[in-house]
């Protein structure tokens, strides 16, 4: 009788519990995943070292965002705290700043623009299970198989694809000489140039690359004047991209010069006279310095005013990126596989210059701009899109 | 040709003046400084800090680099040469290595990443002779090599300090015993050293800018050179350099501009293998 009494009152207590538990799931289904408080968020770029000029491009932009969102109230009331770690210039701290970061448990890690280090941290980053959103321009880092992996920057393979088409079908050069700065990023793309040139139906008259260390690039600069070229296809950083510049310059060597994004950078120009900066072109990630949009402009200063470094096509990314995933977890919560899935998913999200969409790989930027310096002042000749979009 | 003789001699004379600095220190402590790049990089941010930054005449940011640079030396010699003399000289050794990634990482602080250019003292259009553009900035770095040098050398050979030099390097104890001011010796040769190296960082700047790790690669050549020329061997250093410069423009520009660094380390090997003491043999000071 007890017995029996005590098994009612068991299935009558099981029968709220389940319906509660129930009603539990459902709500869960609709209702963003909570987030903790603060939001933990982790970087890691260069700070110190030979790539600290561009890391810290990565820190000023996702920084800059985050303090602002913190100052607007963050999300849904929860303020974001992000963590970051200096890679320094080697791959092997790339990946000890890295297990810093996860020690931490993030929500969500942004990496660097610097593809070897990102190569060296996509495997413990995937193994965690967290949203890694990289700058990293190596055309091969959305194809490593991570499904947390994604890129919010234009890379190498658009940029070695477009530069050539735009160089000979648009300005009709059939000549040029190659000059790229012998690591990863200007080799990668130098190889990915040679092969639209011969796509073209075009050899360049000489393939030259320089050192990152180097400092005179005039032997290069005479060979490929030496050879009778009639353009120049120049692929490095700002601070190298200046100096091949300076001395193009000082040797009198005048060719039409195209080159990624650092010909237009304003890290470039503040160091050339209008003269040497006249008339070279860029095709890269968009840069903020040509807006009209007085929104732009003013960000660009309050950048500046903050780091003392200008604001370039990396900060317009990671600063995008942030606010990306801002919407993306106002909807989400702080769920990382619902982040990933809905960063997967991404269409046509409007950033500061341009709109972000996924692909099957996790590329985000698709849309491109072509630049030509105008004295010191870089103009915006027009967007230009990856073949295929 | 001519134009790739002109700029292998203008990057070799760089290369010559941070071996100078290099051979100053060295002639007196028997110690090669790793960081006479960064001394080079400060002083060029010394100089742009000057003549950019609070827009002092070019004369007079060069006096005032030349005066903090002095100090520098004399500072970079009570944190890393007193504290270790005695020790094994690899200890000092590692220790200018280390002081190096820290001036380093100093300027990066001060003076933030981003590459700056310093104006030239001397301005005017470039000569062109058959062809060959040579830079007012590029004859005045000639110029001022060959002054150096010129002083050096009477300094070194001709001057009571540079006996006392001499005899402090060829044995510490015995040249205090006999009465000569060693420290305070030691002290004018770190002076003269960093200021050596100030001179080529204000060299530099202007065709080179200055970044926070430019100091890395110049104070490596700078120690290649002076392996090649001999250690503190002053012709060595000088002839070193030019010859360095030589065959990296050559080379990069009939062989291949991939190896372009590779040569200077191929041919330290090669006139170490054939030159055991170096192109013009090194100072016997060390062997005495």
């Amino acid at each position: 009788m007890l017995f029996s009494a005590t098994t009612k009152h068991l299935t009558l207590q099981t029968a709220i519990l389940g319906s509660l538990f129930a009603h539990l799931i459902a709500s869960a289904d609709a209702a963003p995943a909570a987030c903790p408080s603060p939001i933990p968020l982790g970087l890691t770029t260069a700070l110190t070292g030979n790539l600290a000029l561009l890391g810290t491009q990565a820190r000023n932009g996702a920084e800059f965002a985050v303090d602002e969102i913190n100052k607007n109230g963050g999300i849904a009331g929860k303020q974001l705290a992000l963590s970051i770690e200096d890679t320094g210039a080697s791959s092997t701290d790339a990946l000890n700043a890295m297990n810093r970061i996860l020690e931490g448990k993030p929500l969500i890690i942004f990496g660097s623009m610097i593809s070897p280090h990102i190569f060296a941290q996509t495997e413990v980053v995937t193994k965690s299970e967290t949203p890694f959103l990289v700058g990293a321009t190596n055309a091969k880092v959305t194809s490593q198989g991570s499904k947390w992996l994604f890129r919010t920057h234009a890379h190498d393979g658009q940029l070695a694809d477009l530069i050539p088409t735009y160089l000979v079908k648009s300005l009709g050069k059939t000549k040029p000489g190659i000059m790229a700065v012998a690591d990863d990023y200007g080799l990668g793309a130098s190889k990915g140039i040679q092969a639209a040139l011969a796509k073209l139906g075009v050899s360049p008259v000489a393939i030259t690359s320089y050192a990152p260390s180097d400092k005179d690039m005039s032997a290069q600069l005479l060979e490929i004047k030496d050879k009778g070229a009639d353009s120049l296809i120049l692929f490095g950083r700002p601070a190298d991209v200046t100096l091949v510049l300076k001395q193009m310059s000082d040797l009198g060597i005048k060719l039409t010069t195209i080159g990624n994004s650092s010909m237009v950078a304003q890290t470039t120009l503040n160091n050339l006279s209008a003269a040497e900066a006249d008339g070279g072109y860029a095709i890269g990630g968009q840069i903020p310095q040509t807006s009209k949009d007085a929104k732009i402009t003013d960000w660009s200063k309050r950048v500046f005013d903050k780091y003392k470094v200008p604001a370039d096509n990396f900060t317009v990314s990671y600063h995008d990126t942030v606010y990306l995933l801002k919407d993306i977890i106002e909807k989400t919560g702080c769920d990382k596989a619902a982040i990933r899935d809905a960063l997967a998913a991404t269409k046509n999200w409007q950033g500061m210059l341009i709109s972000y969409t996924a692909d099957s790989l996790g590329d985000l930027t698709h849309t491109l701009g072509i630049y030509r310096n105008k004295g010191k002042t870089p103009e915006l000749i027009g967007p230009i899109n990856e073949s295929g979009y | 040709m001519g134009q790739l003789v002109v700029n292998g001699l203008a990057l070799g004379s760089i290369y010559a003046l941070v071996a100078l600095g290099l051979l100053m220190i060295f002639n007196t402590v028997q110690i090669v400084n790793f960081a006479q790049g960064q001394l080079l990089m400060l002083g060029a941010f010394i100089g742009i800090s000057g003549a950019v930054t609070h827009e002092l005449p070019i004369a007079t940011a060069w006096a005032i680099t030349m005066a903090a640079m002095a100090l520098v030396g004399i500072v970079f010699m009570a944190l890393v040469y007193f504290p270790l003399r005695g020790r094994p000289p690899f200890l000092v050794i590692l220790t200018t290595i280390a002081m190096g990634i820290v001036l380093e990482n100093l300027a990066l602080i001060i003076w933030g990443p981003l590459p700056v250019s310093l104006p030239s003292p001397v301005r005017g259009a470039p000569l062109r002779f058959l062809g060959v553009v040579v830079s007012m900035h590029q004859l005045f770095t000639f110029a001022t090599l060959a002054a150096i040098l010129l002083l050096q050398y009477i300094l070194l050979t001709k001057t009571r300090f540079g006996i006392l030099m001499q005899a402090t390097a060829q044995d510490l104890h015995t040249a205090r015993l006999v009465g000569i001011p060693v420290s305070r010796t030691i002290a004018v040769a770190f002076a003269f050293g960093a200021m050596l190296s100030g001179i080529a960082g204000l060299l530099v700047a202007p065709i080179f800018l200055a970044e926070p790790t430019m100091g890395g690669s110049l104070g490596l050549k700078g120690f290649v050179v002076s392996v090649i020329g001999g250690f503190g061997n002053l012709p060595g250093a000088v002839i070193g350099g030019l010859f360095l410069g030589l065959i990296e423009t050559f080379g990069a520009r009939y062989i291949s501009s991939n190896f372009r660094d590779a040569y200077a380390f191929i041919v330290m090997i090669g006139v170490r293998v054939a030159w055991p003491r170096g192109l013009f043999g090194e100072n016997s000071s060390a062997k005495v």
